[in-house]
């Protein structure tokens, strides 16, 4: 990594507060009724009175209707008139993306204190995962192709024929987070732990993920509140610096026949690199958004932990556990916790940093790298947080 | 004839590339200020920006850059194809498409397979392409 290289607004920001909902099936909720909830948690967190907030920043939920004006509404709902506010759709990229806003924000001065938002009602409120992907003129239903799975699936195939990767090795990733979450009472999957022959087991989805290399599709609410750095020292919590921040995008995805290999995303790794000072070899926990198992075998190619071809053997080997190199997800991950789209991640990676993950706890981690990626694997964004 | 699954719609921008596939030539935009080939089908060039342009007519050849099994329907109108292939194959000449793999043991399909484009013909409007090994 190029140590010289512009480090943006590296430190100036730290996340004060996060909250987060139960998650799972609850009948009745709402996304914007979670989304209240959590910020509700995240203000206890802080520390701070509700009147101190000065900006929403929002990620409507799939469940919710208000589009683009989404940050207004939660605002009337939360009973807030920020000096700055908004939303973002990046899909599984926006929490990064939305925490990243907030320190820009802040530095520039128009709010002091910035809370990022997401709910969603998405296994009960009639979620819209199943749609066609492609274009919307040329819409990839003609050829059978929707929801979610297909574009990381081909991706994952591309993957296995080139470099020998297995499901097996995938099934590692699912069984390893699996793990975590018996540590994490939160996680939709606490109490009920696998196997790899519960893995290969399971039904095909779409091939060659089988329905345990799929996350899970969850109600539920996730709140971050982000402050300056220097603000942060006065608060209740220990201040979590954002030290590393970076997004990017594939827009020209079929004109690019590495699309499947998302070069965005080492861009986006590389920026947080370039911009915290840091790299692979600095971190002590990782965040890494698992919408599928394939997910986290790129992030780990991307970030410089192993080199292109060799995540599959790496995770295989038990590398993301507990106790080994690099202890990944350990609150359960998307795949065993619960799908917020990637903004369990970051709170993850706050409790971890602030020493407070329990069981779970990273003995002594100092530094955590948080990914998401969203839109049909179009958008990422990353964080390194330090303590 | 009735055929349920989701259709082309064509448009001012995509009829012509439509009206090709009925003719069974698989056709692509190609800028005539800069000579860049677009894909998808788009309004101006993706290098210059120009809107000037041609429609050009493919080989019709490329090679499996992967492919995926549906065993599990998102959309009734495929469910009674389940199991079913949707691959993306790179069309010689132009870029990365997605399609359906015809005639083929997926079972014996690697990365790289040579395949040409076939035609659906889905109904009296439209023709889909898409592709089979080339033996």
């Amino acid at each position: 990594m190029d140590s010289t290289a512009r480090r943006g607004l590296s430190g100036r920001g730290a996340i004060v507060g996060v909250g987060r909902t139960r998650m799972g099936k609850m009948p009745g909720t709402t996304a914007l009724g979670l989304g209240l909830e959590a910020l509700s948690a995240a203000i206890d967190d802080a520390g701070i009175d509700k009147s101190e907030i000065d900006g929403i920043l929002t990620h409507p939920g799939t469940t919710s209707r208000e589009g683009a004006n989404h940050y207004l509404r939660f605002a009337e709902a939360a009973g807030i008139d920020p000096r700055y506010a908004g939303s973002k759709s990046m899909g599984g990229a926006t929490a990064g993306a939305l925490v990243q806003e907030a320190v820009m924000a802040i530095d520039a001065g128009l709010a002091t204190t910035v809370a990022c938002v997401f709910g969603d009602a998405a296994l009960t409120g009639g979620q819209r995962f199943n749609s066609p992907n492609g274009d919307p003129g040329l819409s990839w239903g003609i050829w059978g192709m929707f929801g979610p799975q297909a574009n990381s699936a081909l991706g994952a195939r591309r993957h296995m024929s080139l470099y020998g990767t297995t499901s097996e090795q995938l099934g590692a990733v699912s069984v390893t987070f699996r793990e975590h979450a018996q540590n994490n009472p939160d996680a939709v999957m606490f109490g009920k732990p696998m196997t790899l022959e519960d893995h290969q087991a399971s039904r095909w989805v779409v091939e060659p993920f089988h329905l345990l290399d799929c996350c899970l599709i969850s109600d539920g609410g996730v709140a971050i509140i982000v402050s300056s750095a220097e603000r942060a020292r006065d608060l209740a919590k220990p201040p979590v610096h954002i030290a590393g921040m970076g997004q990017g995008y594939t827009a020209r995805k079929s004109e690019a026949e590495d699309w499947w290999y998302l070069p965005h995303q080492k861009a986006v790794l590389d920026e947080v690199w370039a911009t915290s000072g840091l790299g692979p070899r600095d971190i002590d926990v990782a965040e890494l958004y698992d919408n599928f198992t394939f997910s986290v075998l790129l992030w780990l190619e991307h970030g410089g932990f192993v080199k292109r071809g060799e995540s599959g053997a790496f995770v295989a080997d038990g590398n993301l556990k507990m106790g080994s190199t690099l202890p990944t997800n350990t609150h359960g991950g998307s795949l065993s916790d619960a799908y917020m789209q990637g903004w369990t991640h970051i709170v993850e990676g706050v409790r971890q940093i602030r020493g407070e993950a329990g069981a779970r706890q990273v003995p002594g981690a100092e530094t955590c790298l948080t990914t998401g990626r969203g839109m049909a694997l179009n958008t990422a964004s990353a964080l390194v947080l330090t303590k | 004839m009735t055929y349920d699954k989701p259709l082309p719609i064509a448009t001012d921008g995509s009829g012509p590339f439509w009206d090709a596939c009925k003719r069974h030539e698989l056709t692509i935009q190609e800028c005539t200020a800069c000579g860049h080939r677009r894909w998808p089908i788009g309004p101006v060039c993706t290098n210059c920006l120009s809107p000037e342009h041609k429609w050009v007519v493919l080989p019709g050849t490329g090679e499996v850059w992967s492919w995926i099994v549906y065993h599990q329907s998102f959309n009734q109108t495929w469910a009674p194809d389940v199991p079913y292939n949707v691959a993306l194959v790179r069309v010689d000449g132009a870029h990365t498409m997605i399609s359906n793999l015809v005639e083929a043991d997926l079972d014996a399909i690697e990365v790289g397979q040579r395949v040409e484009v076939v035609f659906d013909d889905v109904t009296a409007e439209f023709a889909i392409p898409k592709f089979r090994p080339v033996v």
